[in-house]
């Protein structure tokens, strides 16, 4: 195929584009003009999760182990964990939170159940070689289990910076997420992470790391409400010059900790 | 009255002279929002704050141009600032879980529709800037010319970029969408 032909097939193929129906912007803006105080630039979407934020902030501070929780966090490269010293009776709730691919929870007493049904839906799925040329940093795979093998999934979203999150399933159960990695790099949105139950200090090759144990916040949304979810599961935190590493799985502190120091560039 | 004169009318404060020329142009910045952020909410706040933003600067448009482009290039820079936003990003993580809003259909859904959706997902792995070029040229159909106006550069630089990104594109279909071109071989 020529450029020319390939330029008119582009062309064809843009012309099938369903767009959704174009909502009555002429009357919003003619209504917002004619308003002597115009909103101030801000997203539904962006209200919404602000306010319920704000009231779910607000109380959390009403309840003294959470305000003093609140006011104290550990920071591992961007992320930043809220500890929730007492049992988490309150759902411990955030900001929508780069936590993308929820892993199957292991923890005990969890549900082993389908926790990532949406899989295909997730944004920005890529191959491997392709988010490696769009990541501006060497991603890393786990050489630890040596059976593990190259990622099922691979996605890079745009967080102020390239995200990428390496995905993990079980073989026999495609739908199930076993581990996944998440490369964040230091000009991201700041990570909090309210309410693991369990946190502990550790290495990564000689690097601080955290490990917590959830329950950790999963970002979802119904109709334009912003709601967060919370599931069990545990996460290992590190962070390697300008990337913080996130490493979920239902692996125990030292495998978690064996994957994580296994991490060698793409061959 | 013709745009010009909607143009002037409306920078001198008149409102009813500017909902027809936001009518006029609201589809075609609708639909660019919409492919640069791949929301509709984002893009209708994005559509809107287009419009308000141009009338806040209308008495330093030369009416002489036309309106479309320059609606197009405030559509594409607040478009860029959204995508780097914590709005944006809250968005596109919430997108991430959430069922697909409409689902599709595929029995309903019309091949060429499919089609589109593959390419527009092929798009979207190109960068920012040659996302911009695909979409209006070959999206919105903008001229070479129209396409230099909303870019601020000029028109054979648009052509270079073009070939740069349609090149870019080529190997994303081939690699990843080779149903797009399967078959289609002269």
């Amino acid at each position: 195929m020529t450029d020319m032909e390939f330029e008119k097939q582009i062309r064809i193929l843009a012309n099938g584009m369903e767009y959704p129906r174009t909502p009555n912007i002429a009357g919003d803006v003619t209504r917002r003009l004619r308003s002597s105080i115009r909103p101030r630039f801000i997203s539904r979407k962006l209200a919404w999760s602000l306010t319920i934020i704000l009231v779910l902030f607000s109380s959390l501070m009403l309840i003294p182990p959470a305000r003093a929780a609140i006011l104290e966090f550990i920071q591992i490269g961007i992320v930043r964990i809220f500890p929730q010293p007492a049992t988490p009776t309150i759902e411990a709730v955030t900001t929508a939170t780069p936590q993308s691919i929820p892993t199957p929870a292991s923890a005990p007493g969890s549900d082993s159940q389908l926790l990532f049904p949406f899989l295909d839906n997730i944004a920005g799925e890529t191959k491997l070689a392709n988010a490696q040329l769009a990541a501006p940093y060497p991603i890393l795979l786990p050489t630890y289990p040596p059976e593990l093998g190259q990622p099922n999934h691979v996605y890079i979203q745009d967080a102020n910076g390239v995200m990428t999150i390496l995905v993990w399933v079980d073989p026999q159960q495609p739908e199930l997420v076993t581990m996944s990695l998440h490369f964040i790099p230091t000009n991201s949105w700041a990570i909090n992470k309210m309410g693991p139950v369990v946190i502990r200090e550790t290495q990564v090759s000689g690097q601080r790391a955290i490990w917590a144990v959830g329950p950790y916040p999963m970002a979802m949304r119904d109709g334009n409400i912003e709601i967060t979810r919370l599931i069990d599961g545990h996460v290992l935190i590190w962070a390697d010059g300008n990337i913080t590493y996130r490493l979920e799985t239902g692996l125990s502190l030292e495998e978690a900790v064996k994957v994580a120091e296994s991490l060698q560039p793409i061959p | 009255m013709d745009e010009s004169q909607l143009i002037q009318r409306a920078a001198n404060g008149d409102t009813t002279a500017w909902e027809p020329l936001v009518v006029a142009h609201q589809e075609a910045i609708f639909r660019f929002a919409y492919l640069l952020l791949g929301d509709p909410d984002d893009a209708e706040d994005i559509a809107q704050e287009t419009f308000l933003r141009a009338w806040d600067h209308l008495k330093r448009f030369d009416t002489a141009r036309p309106l479309r482009p320059w609606l197009l290039t405030i559509t594409s820079n607040l478009a860029s600032n959204r995508r780097r936003s914590i709005g944006r990003y809250i968005s596109a993580l919430t997108r991430a879980f959430r069922d697909d809003p409409v689902p599709p259909n595929i029995e309903e859904k019309s091949l060429q529709r499919i089609e589109a959706d593959h390419l527009w997902k092929a798009v979207k792995q190109l960068t920012f800037t040659d996302q911009q070029i695909v979409y209006l040229r070959y999206f919105l159909d903008l001229s070479v010319t129209e396409t230099a106006d909303v870019l601020r550069v000029a028109e054979g630089t648009v052509k270079s970029r073009l070939s740069r990104a349609l090149d870019k594109l080529r190997n994303i279909i081939q690699q990843d969408f080779p149903v797009l071109t399967e078959g289609r071989e002269p």
